[in-house]
């Protein structure tokens, strides 16, 4: 139809950077061999992945032994608390996956407060002497609100400390998905203070399925996948090199480019945000003022329906989500905007609006100018 | 403005239905009924798509859209119907029962309630003064589907499609830009989806496995695994193998047994008197006469002569017809008006 698409969904998924693009190509092709093969080739291609797992590692300041290559952060998460189990606490905006990888427990799900933020003290309240697992998300993915992990993580020590004190020998961990904060947060785990980290590659131009679960030296992991004993026994099947290397060169550039990115987007959601709020007086921004992902945008239009809004500006190249894309495809209202209290009439009506790579100061722009002329033309519709 | 209430489906048909009504100045309300379907692991279930495109048409041509809930209704009168007459050894039709339980009666019901003065499917049928007409592409017709519908709904109803060929709908879909012109359309019965009506019905009825046997001469000739997912005429899936195809002539629900012949010519298979029963008429009763049925969709009309035998009624046909089962739908028409039909006892 020849319409410029203006893509304003980067948190649900990023386009594979050139340059991820180039280092994973040799491996789907002449560097094809099993790492685990006896020839020379295939050596090649072992130390080619461990060096990718390296730059993993360093990325986040770990060991490359401390970290398992998985198909995906909701395997990650599902390793995570398989290995840990006993009674964990999460929270009600976390994504789906921690929630139902929870449910299979012993759980407490604490509320977050208005702004999708959980507070140290409301996760703590819900910690019992058997709690094996806390799990946090570094970032919201709805909202883009920022977690405050290192102050949970310091409650988590302290409790540690009291068990000790109380010869209670039970281990406490902390889990985070940091998934929809990498290459706009820092994640080094020692700075994040968690014992368990999931990163994807997805979200920050790298190829999908694929994601890592790291554990602090001394966690015990238990493998859900058994067969050929790759990495270290804890997830076997053959290594995805390519995808591996990918996420190394992706997690690097993101890792080199992450200030200037975040204050880049930073500055273009704010204007979005000024330009919308500007001219829809009545849109309600959801998710932490202050502690939000720089490209996180999410707002609302009391008595619209976002869905309505979300076709509209697809016709006109404007791709965006309604709440939480896998929430949106069910039909159902989003757990997240229930949880920080909006009313059905505001949740209906809101958009994730989330900037990246693909987003300039023009199209956003362009971006916000459709989204003003279609949300008009839907209110003079119905009326409002 | 005329009110009129879409059913739209999210295929092609129903959204050029509700654009055609559009442009005919009627002020239009886009409906996805939502209707029963299975939500198990490993199944897609399609309706969160078409439901995204019935809307996605809507915003399109900036008109209202609703969804109306009959999963449970439909899962009764539909699904369950269907079942149990499946269990009585019968091949039911479960469109047909759509139609006279959910569209023209629920959603019917349900429009009028919100303030609607009409209602409009994208069925390829015509209808004028609460008759049912076949449609334009006699191909396409879809009054097969249609005949126990009352003419009082009918005289509600609008059946904008029934004008055109299919070929013409996917053009106008298409000239006009529609999201869902060129839409597949769907196959087979909405909530048994791709698995197949076989696969469908195991999860509600326990397969006992029962002889075939052969009926001239009584030979045992292997073990089917219920009597209840064989249909009259049926060929395939009998698994006997070997010579000369077999053909299902007859069944035995109380034994479990289905009986099987060689011979196409065998005189179970072919008939040239039906018995109707359930009859429904869409508007009066007609008089004794020769008509012209239509023993399922898109086969052929064929004359019939109509007796009445108390509530039942009783069609001569000229020429034998092949595959006669009970449970299936006869419809009768007088030239272009589908005047109703039955139910093959």
């Amino acid at each position: 139809m020849g319409v410029e698409l203006i893509y304003l969904d980067h948190a649900a998924a990023t386009p594979l950077d050139e340059r991820v693009f180039l280092a994973m190509q040799p491996y789907f092709t002449e560097q094809f061999y099993n790492p685990s093969s006896p020839y020379a080739p295939a050596l090649q291609v072992r130390r080619d992945y461990d060096a990718a797992k390296h730059t993993i590692a360093r990325a986040i300041g770990a060991k490359p032994d401390e970290l398992v290559m998985t198909a995906g952060a909701t395997e990650s998460i599902n390793l995570a608390f398989a290995s840990i189990g006993g009674h964990v606490v999460t929270a009600n905006i976390e994504h789906h996956a921690v929630l139902a990888a929870a449910r299979e427990y012993d759980h407490t799900i604490v509320a977050s407060d208005e702004h999708g933020r959980v507070q140290t003290s409301v996760i703590m309240a819900a910690v019992r002497p058997d709690t094996r697992l806390i799990s946090i998300a570094l970032a919201n993915n709805e909202l883009g609100t920022v977690q405050p992990l290192r102050d949970i993580a310091s409650a988590v020590r302290e409790e540690r400390q009291k068990r000790l004190a109380a010869g209670n020998t039970t281990p406490i961990y902390l889990h985070s998905d940091a998934s929809q904060g990498v290459g706009q947060l820092d994640v080094h785990v020692s700075r994040l203070g968690v014992d368990l980290l999931t990163v994807n590659a997805g979200k920050i131009y790298g190829p999908k399925q694929t994601a890592f679960l790291w554990a602090a030296s001394g966690v015990m992991l238990k493998p859900q996948i058994v067969g050929g004993g790759q990495e270290r026994g804890l997830r076997s099947g053959t290594e995805n090199v390519a995808s591996v290397v990918g996420f190394a060169k992706a997690i690097e550039l993101a890792e080199t480019h992450r200030k200037y990115e975040s204050e880049r987007l930073h500055k273009l959601r704010n204007l979005l945000q000024g330009q919308l709020v500007a001219a829809l007086p009545s849109a309600v921004v959801s998710g932490h003022a202050k502690h939000r992902l720089a490209g996180h945008l999410h707002i609302s239009f009391p008595g619209i329906d976002a869905e309505r809004l979300v076709f509209a500006l697809e016709a006109r190249g404007v791709l965006v989500a309604t709440g939480s894309a896998c929430a949106a495809n069910k039909g159902t209202r989003s757990h997240v905007l229930t949880a920080i209290g909006l009313s059905d009439s505001v949740a209906d009506g809101s958009l994730r609006l989330t900037l990246g790579h693909l987003s300039t100061p023009e199209n956003t722009a362009r971006a916000g100018e459709i989204i003003i002329e279609e949300m008009q033309r839907e209110r003079q519709r119905i009326g409002l | 403005m005329t009110k009129v209430y879409v059913g739209m489906s999210g295929g092609v048909d129903s959204s050029l239905t509700a654009a055609l009504l559009k442009e005919q100045g009627y002020d239009v309300t886009g409906v996805y009924m939502k209707n029963w379907t299975q939500d198990l692991p490993g199944m897609k279930c399609p309706w969160a798509d078409d439901l995204a495109d019935a809307k996605r048409v809507a915003v399109q041509l900036g008109i209202d859209f609703k969804v109306y809930d009959f999963e449970n209704e439909y899962k009764h009168k539909v699904v369950e119907y269907m079942i149990d007459e499946y269990k009585l050894g019968r091949t039911p039709n479960p469109d047909i029962m759509c139609n006279q339980e959910v569209k023209f009666k629920l959603f019917l019901e349900a429009a009028l309630e919100d303030g609607a003065d009409m209602i409009a499917t994208g069925h390829y049928a015509r209808v004028k003064d609460g008759v049912l007409l076949q449609a334009v592409d006699t191909n396409k017709d879809q009054t097969y589907f249609l005949y126990r519908v009352t003419g009082k709904a009918l005289a509600k109803t609008l059946f904008p499609l029934g004008e055109y060929t299919k070929p013409t709908v996917r053009k106008m879909a298409e000239e006009r830009g529609l999201f869902t012109a060129a839409k597949k359309d769907s196959q087979g019965i909405c909530f048994v989806g791709k698995v197949g009506i076989r696969e469908f019905l195991s999860q509600y009825v326990q397969q006992i496995p029962g002889e075939i046997i052969d009926k001239k001469s009584g030979k045992i000739l292997g073990m089917h695994d219920g009597a209840i997912f064989y249909t009259l005429g049926q060929r395939h899936g009998l698994d006997i193998g070997g010579g000369l195809p077999y053909y299902v002539v007859g069944k035995d629900m109380a034994k479990n047994e289905v009986y099987v012949t060689t011979d196409l010519n065998d005189a179970t298979l072919w008939k040239d008197d039906i018995r109707l029963a359930s009859v429904h008429w869409i508007n009066q009763a007609p008089q004794l006469g020769i008509y012209q049925i239509r023993i399922r969709h898109r086969a052929p009309l064929v004359s019939a002569a109509l007796t009445y035998d108390g509530e039942n009624v009783v069609l001569k046909l000229n020429d034998e017809q092949r595959a006669i089962a009970s449970g299936q739908s006869v419809v009768i028409y007088d030239g272009e008006i589908c005047l109703g039909g039955g139910i093959i006892v």
